[in-house]
């Protein structure tokens, strides 16, 4: 019988935003098909929907010719659907077993659990994919890339037709993609259907047979992979050509005096960590996930403890105890999860600007409104952040505008800021703000600031900054100018002893 | 070899620390005044542990499952002095237990409703429901105790198995090892853990977190309620305002017995080792003759005690988690 | 146009419901007690027991504010009163007596904030656990029986008026609360408090020291609690063992039914002042019309649960706008 997945005519309205329009599509058996699209574009909305997480408003869900409705997870699950998303499905404190057989284990006569038969399904399971993992062990015991292989494992034992992965690689190493790559190898040879969403193109030509392209929740191309190329699926992405961006940038050429020197820095997570930084310089920390560039960031403002070499800013030796400390000194820190980390997302664009300098717009005891304002309308202006209101709630502003208020509250003008660190600045923005943010690192070059860029798209890391300090293991592997880095050679000094 | 190491883990287990402590605790008491082990005194502990242990088991299940209900109490007064009421007008005792149970249930099924349905904090929305069903057990009964005359109704708190060991007691043990059962050997059990442990993996599961809490508040509102019959059974009459520490008991019995606060973990085994210690600590400090107040202070000291080595507990697990997983790295 | 939208707010906006709510209450009760509702003896009342409720709220609202909570509050309150009463009945001279027992309830309030900062208690728990300790304390001190207060600057606190119709109590805390009004939307300090209860990790990584602000805060929380336990301990010319108990929940109940939510960063005196107004009018009017003491108990937890509501309410409303 033939096997496919057909996706005829999906619509989904939000609250003021249409996130889907008509998306239809048709992914076959033995097939790996990937989802492409900018943040936004509705890959997630697309995924919810398969997972019966939402309902479409319009148009349905086809398998093998039966249509689809499902008005809970569990409803697509027994239809064959099994959606591997970014948040960890897994009770850390169960077992491997009990983890794989989540909510259906084997039962005995007596409808008690049958241990035994158990723990053999999930070995059996194990073997087949030839796994180094125990069906005892806890699963929160395990590597981020096994808790991954567990649950690939549980939609494997489901019995899933139809298996999704939402950005799978965004936690793993090389070495563990290459496992993730041959599991999902094995599951197209079984005729499954595998749907896979990713931002990373390169990887998207090494696994997939087929590209659906989405922009702004319309069904934009299909395309056969090994029949394109990334030119035409960034284009098809983003409906215009953005290989000029780096190119057209305006970048600061005049270096300033030395501004920050890290010497044989050592903490928890860092070994031997060397480089400086001079004024008007933007320096661009590279590497895996792990590597340990956030970690110099935590270090430098005071997070983690130095437990050997130095940090001299201004030629003084510091050391902070708490981001106050390294914020009066004139240190700055864009957090890498906005969020999270970064915004406090119900109170007003003018509250997130002048958080950090509430003190220095005092009137007597009290807060001086009118240069808050003035703050606040500073950074609209400078950054022209698309808002009707200084008192909007940063909630309601879309992700490249709220990433602008967080660079407006590091650079306002009661700030006294001389290093910027940005983690991941352009992480969730679409591509054409991402060029806007490229721009704004330059020009804070060009002001005189120092800038550590730190970001995991190689591309970007590679062509904003003026200098790359390539990471490893804690450790400093390269440190590369901007002429003598290449793709290759930086990846080869970010995987390679 | 796996002899030694099974060894090894006994005693590094959680439980086994734990006993060692109630053994401290009751060699201390024992030193502190001799009477603390004799007959009369042990039977009182086991009375007083069957009530607090009747509420613990609700509670604990409650807990796993990533629950609270602060209204525990009152709904044992509520049981009592409903079934006192009951039986007062004529309903045989055994209808008018059941009829209770029931009406147990459906204060836990308000809970539920206001937590699992409605979204609200589990605490504070369970203390204001708690102040609510204060208010009616007060109306209900005038705030006058309601005499239990009823004979055949004293066998559930009155009576002893094989005339030495009082029947709550046995009745809680039961309860423990058919509720130890469920959580370990059943699939319900397990699902209890998964939503305790991780939620949102639940629901992919295909799960209803929404269901199983549900369930669980009921439950313990059965429980709470039977408690508060078996206390009426003792004492042959209905107090509309006594009790009222017990839901802490039972909770901190609970966590004691490494129930967790953050849920998915703990079981019936450590419960029944937290209710002894707690009692068996309350009990010594009674027998101490130390004053009540003091005996106030030293149960909240208790249960920060406890929430302090849950805290820890969690932590050290955490942190072998990780150690865990860079291994593998 | 632009005043017409303005309006629409207004009419929106959760404190006009509510005092659409608190208008329909007094009309009500007004009714029913055939007058007796309005009469200035009972507004004194009602004024009299606003005092005691509108200090608890402003303790507590500067932790919710911040995304905590104090359970302990009415405990803490109970205790400090006691306290007063025991030192005056000692001999201590008032001039130390009133600032240690406002002390002791800064203390109490570091000790929650050990619990839940040091040892990540939830705050809910740590202060539900420490008020079974402070209540043990009340009755050490109290040795089973309350001690009377003679002290004429302490009972001019609880019981003195002025112009004859208005205590000095409720001045005092509707004073205290306009200043709470000012720190909290004029201030640094208060801005940080909205910022933590917004985003405890941004406002960390801009400097601001979440713990540090939640030790403050705890302490204020503390000495606003003992503020009302010892208003009460002068007004009845005793630290009593119950004493003000049972009010913690009349300070979380004002403050919810204000709009200041659970979740932290949101809400502030206006709206706790109309929760008050609320709060209090429905405890007297209760009172008034004769309705029985049980039935009272059960509407007062139902008064909570309607805020809690309403606070789900708002909130939903919130994350889907």
């Amino acid at each position: 019988m033939e096997q496919y997945l057909e996706f005829t005519g999906i619509g989904k309205a939000y609250p003021g935003v249409q996130a889907l329009r008509d998306i239809s599509f048709r992914c076959d058996g033995g097939e790996v098909l990937a989802l492409l699209g900018e943040n936004g574009a509705g890959k997630s909305t697309l995924l919810k929907i398969l997972s019966g997480d939402t309902r479409p408003d319009e148009g349905g869900i086809i398998i093998d010719g039966r249509p689809q409705q499902f008005s809970a997870p569990y409803d697509a699950i027994k239809a064959g659907v099994s959606v591997i998303y970014q948040e960890r499905q897994l009770v850390p404190a169960m077992s491997v077993m009990e983890n794989i057989f989540l909510g259906e284990q084997p039962k005995t006569s007596l409808g008690t659990i049958d241990k035994k038969a158990l723990r053999q399904s999930t070995q059996d399971i194990i073997d087949k994919f030839g796994l180094p993992i125990r069906p005892d062990e806890l699963a929160g015991r395990l590597s981020v890339a096994y808790q991954q292989m567990v649950e690939i494992m549980k939609a494997y034992r489901r019995n899933s037709k139809i298996i999704a992965f939402d950005e799978p690689t965004a936690p793993l190493a090389d070495a563990e993609i290459a496992i993730l790559f041959d599991l999902i190898r094995r599951l197209k040879e079984e005729g499954r259907i595998v749907l896979y969403v990713s931002h990373r193109l390169s990887e998207i030509f090494r696994i997939t047979d087929k590209i659906a392209v989405l922009k702004d929740g319309r069904f934009v191309k299909y395309l056969t992979t090994s029949r394109t190329n990334e030119q035409e699926l960034i284009q098809a992405m983003v409906g215009r050509d953005i290989g000029d961006t780096y190119a057209n940038l305006r970048r600061n050429d005049k270096l300033g005096d030395v501004l920050l020197e890290v010497c044989n820095l050592e903490t928890e997570y860092l070994r031997d960590v060397s480089f400086t930084l001079r004024r008007g310089e933007v320096l661009g920390l590279a590497g895996l996930v792990g590597a340990g560039r956030t970690e110099v960031a935590r270090a430098i403002f005071g997070a983690d403890a130095i437990l050997g070499g130095e940090i001299r800013f201004e030629g003084e030796a510091i050391d902070f105890s708490e981001p106050k400390d390294a914020i009066e000194a004139g240190i700055a820190l864009c957090p890498e999860d906005r969020k999270d980390q970064g915004l406090v997302l119900w109170r007003s664009i003018r509250e997130n600007i002048t958080m950090p300098v509430l003190g220095r717009i005092r009137k007597g005891l009290f807060l001086d409104r009118a240069a808050e304002e003035h703050l606040a309308e500073e950074a609209i202006a400078k950054y022209a952040i698309r808002t009707p209101s200084i008192n909007k709630i940063v909630r309601e502003l879309s992700g490249g505008n709220q990433q602008k208020v967080i660079l407006g509250r590091w650079t306002n003008s009661k700030m006294t800021t001389k290093l910027l660190i940005l983690d991941e600045p352009t992480k969730g923005i679409d591509v054409g703000t991402k060029a806007e943010v490229y721009q704004m690192i330059c020009d804070f070059a060009g002001e005189g600031f120092g800038v550590i860029f730190i970001s995991s798209e190689l591309t970007e890391v590679i062509n904003v900054s003026d200098r790359i300090i390539v990471m490893r293991n804690g450790r400093v592997t390269g440190d590369v100018t901007r002429r003598e880095a290449t793709e290759e050679s930086v990846l080869a000094l970010a995987m390679t002893d | 070899m796996g002899n030694d190491r099974s060894l090894r883990r006994v005693i590094k287990s959680k439980n086994t620390v734990l006993i060692a402590i109630l053994a401290a605790v009751v060699l201390m008491f024992y030193l502190l005044n001799s009477n603390y082990l004799s007959g009369d005194n042990l039977r009182g502990v086991m009375q007083s542990m069957s009530i607090t242990g009747i509420m613990a088991v609700g509670a604990a299940c409650l807990l796993i499952g990533g629950g609270i209900d602060l209204a525990t109490s009152m709904e044992a007064l509520f049981g009592g002095v409903l079934c006192g009421l009951l039986i007062k007008a004529g309903i045989p005792w055994p209808l008018s237990v059941l009829l209770t149970l029931a009406a147990g249930g459906l204060i836990g099924g308000a809970v539920a409703y206001l937590v699992a349905h409605l979204g609200m904090m589990p605490f504070i929305a369970s203390i204001a429901l708690s102040n609510v069903i204060r208010g009616v057990n007060l109306v209900m009964t005038n705030a006058q105790n309601v005499p239990v005359p009823t004979e055949g109704f004293w066998v559930l708190g009155s009576s002893n198995v094989l005339n030495i060991i009082p029947t709550p007691f046995v009745i809680m043990l039961i309860l423990l090892v058919i509720y130890g059962l469920v959580l370990h050997k059943t699939q319900f059990g397990r699902n209890i853990y998964l939503i305790g442990g991780n939620q949102f993996a639940a629901r992919l599961s295909g799960l209803s977190p929404k269901k199983i809490r549900t369930i669980l508040y009921v439950n313990n509102g059965v429980l709470a309620a039977f408690s508060g019959i078996v206390v009426a059974s003792r004492m042959h009459s209905a107090s509309p305002s006594s009790l009222s520490d017990s839901q802490m008991d039972a909770i901190t019995a609970a966590i004691l017995g490494g129930v967790s606060f953050m849920g998915g973990s703990g079981g019936m085994g450590g419960c029944l080792i937290g209710i002894l210690l707690l009692n068996f600590f309350n009990n010594g400090l009674n027998v101490l003759s130390l004053e009540s107040h003091w005996q106030t202070i030293a149960q909240g000291a208790l249960l920060i005690a406890a929430l302090t080595m849950d805290y820890f507990n969690e932590k050290s697990r955490e942190k072998s988690l990780k150690a865990g997983a860079a291994l593998k790295q | 146009m632009e005043k017409q939208s303005y309006m629409r707010g207004v009419v929106r906006s959760p404190m006009f419901s509510l005092l659409i709510l608190f208008a329909a209450l007094v009309i009500y009760f007004s009714a029913a007690s055939k007058g007796l509702f309005l009469k200035p003896k009972n507004l004194v009342n009602i004024l009299n027991a606003m005092a005691i409720s509108a200090l608890l709220t402003q303790g507590v609202s500067f932790l919710m504010i911040s995304g905590k909570l104090d359970l302990s509050t009415g405990a803490n309150g109970t205790l400090c009163g006691m306290l007063l009463a025991f030192l005056l009945q000692h001999g201590t001279p008032v001039v130390i007596a009133l600032p240690v027992s406002l002390a002791l309830g800064g203390v109490i309030g570091l000790f929650n904030s050990v619990l839940v900062n040091e040892i990540n208690f939830q705050p809910f728990i740590a202060t539900l656990a420490s008020t079974s300790v402070f209540t043990g304390f009340v009755y050490v001190l109290a040795n089973k029986k309350a001690i009377d207060i003679k002290n004429p600057v302490v009972l001019w606190l609880g019981k003195g008026m002025i112009i004859n119709y208005i205590p000095v109590s409720a001045v005092m805390a509707l004073l205290l609360m306009v200043v709470v009004g000012v720190i909290l939307h004029k201030t640094k300090f208060g801005r940080q408090i909205y910022l933590v209860g917004g985003n405890a990790k941004a406002a960390m990584l801009s400097g601001i020291n979440p713990k540090k602000l939640s030790y403050k805060l705890f302490a204020i929380c503390g000495v606003f609690s003992s503020l009302a336990g010892i208003t009460l301990a002068a007004r009845l010319q005793s630290g009593t063992i119950a004493g003000v108990t049972n009010a913690r929940f009349q300070g979380i109940t004002a403050a919810v039914l204000g709009g200041i939510s659970f979740g932290g960063g949101s809400g502030g005196m206006g709206g706790a002042f109309v929760g008050l107004l609320v709060l209090s009018g429905f405890n007297n009017g209760m009172t008034v019309v004769g309705l029985n003491p049980y039935w009272q108990t059960v509407a007062s937890g139902l008064l909570l649960l309607f805020a809690l509501a309403l606070d789900v309410f708002r909130t939903r409303r919130n994350a889907k706008a």
